[in-house]
């Protein structure tokens, strides 16, 4: 009686360990199809690598002529928690959204007060972007520019 | 400037090294080092996985017991019977461990018998009860009451052992402890503290572990030495009380005990232990001769022991180069440290004919009904002197304890030869203590005997009484 | 979060109940060993601890939060293993940490929905910076502050003592995160050059030393080696994620070398650390302030690979095993292929963490899913090493696993923050236009 109680012990407890390690599995699995998935991503968005370069700018502002580069979701606003800081008053804190989906560059407006121009008109949803195409924020123009490949 | 992305990536790298690094760090305490530190004696975890059975007991040569459980609340308790064997019999704590023989045999005390893996793997993974054996020592208890009472409180120690097979008959380390209150549950902790924090270190066994320098016992290797190097003992060496072989020894002179002036042969110098006899003669050996004969005698190296055993030294550096060291060293003073039982093996030596034994506490392991299960036999080594080099020796050493006006004369037991040596060792602080070893009967010895008092104030003439009531005790007289 | 659609959550749900399943058998391993029988009522409060952690995902489901679905699992399956851990350890104070739990799941629900833009956070660094310090000096205010075993971190709360640096470390990552977004572009630059050393220019390293500063004085007050240590790893490993310069870690490692030592000599606690790490088992420290170090080996010692069992090793031969050494009585029982099992979901949970960094859509969201999820990874590997003897131990605590209400309560609001960042992530990814 004693013993088959020990043994049923030990199952229990193999079987905890057993749980231990399938969890782990499991898991592993998840994060393995993450990994892929991000694979693919980072390779699209080596394809899709691309800059935005200042056009106009003021004393305050970014320098003409410099190369802001752009990642898969780049936020633009004043304020400093975005991936391209503007320096003007006419910014908003969040300005505007460049993503890059499905192998093609989408501008948005992120609810600034003074709007987002898109070849000199302002957009009110998302629009699809061309290289070369002109963006205004504020007083400062940048333009989309399609990176060297490596 | 590298994009973020690229950095995640890089840290998250590194974390996962690290996250290796630290598994084969678990590993190696799992595996590598697992076997070492399952053993250690201070690793509660066998002593505790066992309290709520009895563990064997621990008797002496007669059956006497020294160590058993009884039950307390819900856990067995070890119960001690003699504290003069404290250092020895050890304690088995379920916080502190064990020490001395509890934790020595400590697989056997418990039903986990080294020589049975199967009855351990049963032990642990089915929490099955081993049937614990019974551990005998070779105490014998007369010798064990003879030394204690002849010590008389004194700090010390006091080992006796058949020269013929190292069995150790009695061992005594003053100051000793109370091993009842460190297994109470209710007392340890205070009782620990007080043992453990006590600067006269109680816990230390001194017969094994207690280190000294040899003194003029240490007069017998240099003998030996000399001896197996072709000297006469009959050739006259003249003594000059002070000595320095050279001016380079500067304000530095050897002394003699007796400040004496005259021509001494090997046993006029043993009888008054002649320390310039002695130098003279190291120096005419040379360092590299004395330390090798110091070496084949056991010394600087640790007993091959059932129980810790400290291993001494020959010289701070380990080498014997200087002059004045290589004269000091001669004589037993000079950086040499020995522990008692180094002293009583190497004079074993010298009793068996030259051959050496290995010293060994336990004499058998009994099952549960009280059948032996093995013996325990010091094997008996290799030659280390001539049968004639010994056989000189030992009438010398006879010579030492009852030739007229002999140091050792307190060792003499009537009717029976007593060979041996006394000792005194000059210490840094206080009064030196005094050294005796010897054994009986010169002619067959069956016993010898080593003996320290620190700091005696009397020189070797106290130890040579202990020696005397020990060998007496012995030899049933 | 206008929209509340329920969404699926499947990949969620399915690893829940394999950490739940998980959970319970190790309960019943544990009091079965303990009790030498099995009575169902010892489930009771696992049972309790898991119905809180399927109304979070329920929760989840109904809010239609999009984020991450392995991170809440792996957290939950920790926890789960604590809790057997505590049963087995401590079962006395196994009521008392599914109190913890009721208020980390309830910390968890607020964080996911309060506050509604997450990049308010990081508008208010400096906000946060002055909330991390005036938590970090409650402990010492007299009335307030408690000092437990000789460190000062704790402060009194309703239900028992809270340790501010918990929180702290989270909001550390917020400022962190909120600065260096802001001033990444500066800091990585090089303005000045020393030989082969570049210097960045000064005034904006200021901000960083002060913070240097301030973990060291901390480790002067509150005696607390733990937490200086882990804000200094979290303040050194963001600033390599921001700036990609591998100086500043190694400039901060040679610092840290530089405190500890002077350290070691001006403060006994420190040196008392030190000493008890090279040489725990030596015959001045075994019985003394080494003995819970050697203890712990003693236990790893007894692991093997399959362990003594749940139950039937002697982890409680360790002082306060429950909150300092929970790994090492983890290994004992469930032996090192258990401790590899464990260790790999750390790793699974960090690296999942650092994957929702690298989604993350904004710098400062970047940055603060990498710092959170180099918490859980820094913590982790402190306390091994500390349990393993692999580098001094400190007073960290295993996340989720250890014993504590602090740790449990903010660790549950730091997996919220993840999830959020993941939500973000998927809602700008797959945002209708």
């Amino acid at each position: 009686m004693e013993i088959t109680f020990a043994v049923v012990l030990w199952a229990v407890r193999l079987a905890f360990l057993a749980l231990l390690y399938l969890f782990l599995i499991r898991a592993f699995r998840s994060l393995q199809r993450a990994l892929a998935t991000e694979k693919v991503a980072a390779e699209v968005a080596q394809t899709g690598l691309a800059y935005l370069v200042v056009q106009r700018s003021h004393a305050g502002g970014p320098k003409a002529g410099s190369r802001l580069p752009l990642r898969a979701v780049t936020t633009i606003g004043r304020d400093a928690g975005n991936d391209i800081v503007l320096n003007d008053e006419a910014a908003s804190a969040k300005h505007a959204v460049l993503t890059f989906r499905d192998g093609e560059w989408w501008a948005e407006d992120a609810g600034s007060t003074n709007g987002t121009l898109l070849n000199a008109s302002r957009i009110w949803e998302a629009e699809r972007l061309r290289f070369g195409d002109e963006i205004d924020i504020g007083r400062i123009g940048l333009r989309l520019e399609q990176a060297a490949p490596a | 400037m590298r994009p973020i992305a690229a950095n995640i990536r890089s840290l998250t790298l590194a974390i996962a090294v690290l996250f290796l690094l630290t598994s084969l760090g678990v590993g190696y305490w799992s595996f590598i080092a697992a076997a070492e530190l399952n053993a250690d004696p201070y690793n509660p975890r066998l002593i505790a996985a066992v309290r709520d059975r009895p563990r064997g007991r621990i008797v002496d040569k007669d059956g006497r017991e020294l160590a058993a459980s009884a039950r307390v609340g819900d856990a067995y308790q070890r119960k001690y019977a003699d504290r003069s064997l404290a250092q020895v019999v050890g304690y088995a704590s379920f916080k502190y461990g064990a020490a001395g023989i509890e934790g020595a045999y400590q697989g056997s005390l418990i039903g986990q018998d080294p020589a049975d893996p199967l009855g351990q793997w049963r032990a642990r993974y089915l929490g099955e009860r081993g049937v614990p054996g019974a551990v005998a020592l070779g105490i014998d208890q007369k010798i064990q009451a003879a030394a204690l009472g002849a010590l008389a409180g004194r700090r010390g120690a006091v080992v006796a052992l058949d020269p013929r097979s190292g069995q150790i008959l009695a061992s005594v380390s003053l100051p000793s402890y109370e091993a009842n209150l460190l297994v109470d549950p209710k007392q340890q902790d205070i009782a620990w503290g007080q043992v453990n924090g006590n600067a006269e270190r109680p816990l230390i066994n001194r017969v094994a572990q207690g280190l000294y320098p040899p003194g003029s016992t240490m007069k017998i290797i240099t003998g030996a030495a000399a001896l197996e190097n072709g000297v006469d003992p009959a050739t006259k060496i003249r003594v000059d009380d002070p000595y320095q072989a050279d001016k380079s020894w500067g304000d530095y002179a050897v002394r003699s005990a007796a400040k004496a002036h005259g021509d001494f042969d090997m046993a006029l110098a043993f009888q008054r232990s002649e320390n310039i006899y002695f130098a003279k003669l190291g120096l005419q050996l040379g360092g590299a001769k004395l330390a090798e004969y110091a070496r084949k005698f056991g010394l600087a190296k640790a007993p091959d022991l059932d129980l810790p055993a400290a291993k001494g030294q020959l010289s701070n550096g380990g080498t014997l180069e200087r002059p004045v060291l290589i004269a000091d060293t001669s004589f037993g003073q000079g950086e040499l440290l020995v522990s008692p039982l180094q002293m009583a093996l190497a004079t074993a030596i010298i009793a068996n004919r030259g051959v050496r034994v290995v010293p060994h506490y336990a004499a058998e392991i009994r099952d549960a009904a009280g059948h032996p299960l093995r013996t325990i036999t010091g094997s008996t080594g290799d030659q280390v002197i001539r049968p004639e080099t010994a056989r000189i020796l030992t009438g010398l050493l006879t010579g030492a304890v009852d030739a007229p006006g002999a140091f050792a004369f307190g060792a003499k037991v009537p009717g029976v030869a007593v060979a041996g040596k006394t000792g005194t060792a000059e210490v840094p602080s206080g009064t030196p203590h005094g050294w005796f070893v010897g054994f009986a009967p010169a002619e067959a010895p069956t016993v010898v005997v080593a003996v320290i008092i620190e700091n005696a104030g009397n020189g070797g003439v106290d130890a040579a009484l202990v020696g005397g009531a020990v060998l007496k005790a012995a030899l049933g007289r | 979060m206008t929209r509340f659609h329920p969404v699926g959550r499947v990949v969620e749900l399915r690893l829940l109940v394999w950490a739940g399943l998980l959970t319970l058998a190790g309960f019943i391993a544990v009091v079965a060993a303990d009790a030498g029988t099995f009575a169902p009522a010892a489930l009771i409060v696992p049972v309790t601890v898991l119905a809180v952690f399927a109304v979070l995902h329920l929760f989840l489901v109904g809010t239609g939060f999009r984020g991450d679905q392995l991170i809440l699992p792996l957290a939950v399956g920790l926890t789960g293993i604590g809790f057997v851990l505590v049963q087995r350890l401590a079962p006395n104070l196994l009521v008392q940490q599914l109190t913890w739990v009721v208020i980390a799941a309830g910390a968890f629900g607020a964080t996911i929905l309060v506050p509604r833009d997450l990049s308010v956070l990081g508008r208010y660094k400096y906000t946060w910076a002055l909330i991390g310090l005036i938590l970090l000096v409650l402990p010492l205010v007299p009335g307030i502050g408690r000092e437990i075993n000789g460190a000062r971190i704790w402060i009194r709360v309703g239900i028992g003592q809270f340790e501010p640096w918990e929180a702290v470390k989270i909001v550390l990552v917020i400022f962190f995160a909120g600065y260096l977004a802001e001033h990444r572009e500066v800091l990585g630059a090089t303005s000045r050059r020393f030989g082969p050393v570049s210097i960045p220019p000064l005034p904006f390293l200021v901000p960083i030393l002060l913070m240097w500063l301030v973990a060291m004085l901390v480790m002067v007050f509150e005696k607390d080696l733990g937490a200086t240590l882990l804000f200094f790893g979290i303040f050194l490993a963001m600033l390599y994620v921001a700036t990609g310069k591998v100086s500043y870690p190694v400039a901060g490692l040679l610092m840290l070398v530089i405190g500890g030592f002077v350290a070691y000599h001006a403060f006994n606690h420190v040196a008392a650390r030190i000493d008890v790490w090279l040489a725990p088992i030596s015959s001045d420290l075994r019985f003394d302030t080494g003995y819970q170090l050697s203890q712990g080996l003693f236990a790893l010692a007894n692991a093997g690979l399959l362990g003594a069992g749940l139950g039937a090793g002697m982890p409680e031969q360790i002082p306060v095993v429950w909150s300092d050494f929970v790994f090492d009585a983890f290994t004992e029982e469930v032996g090192f292929a258990g401790a590899l099992a464990l260790l790999s979901l750390y790793l699974v949970l960090v690296y999942r963490g650092m994957l929702i960094a690298l989604r993350a859509p904004t710098v400062f969201l970047q940055l603060l899913a990498a710092g959170l999820s180099f918490i859980v990874a820094f913590q982790t590997l402190v306390i091994i090493g500390g349990n393993a003897k692999l580098i001094p131990l400190t007073g960290i605590t295993l996340p989720f696993v250890a014993y504590g209400g602090s740790s449990l309560v903010t660790n549950f609001m730091l997996i919220a923050l993840l999830l959020r960042v993941s939500d973000v992530t998927a809602r700008v990814r797959n945002a209708p236009h």
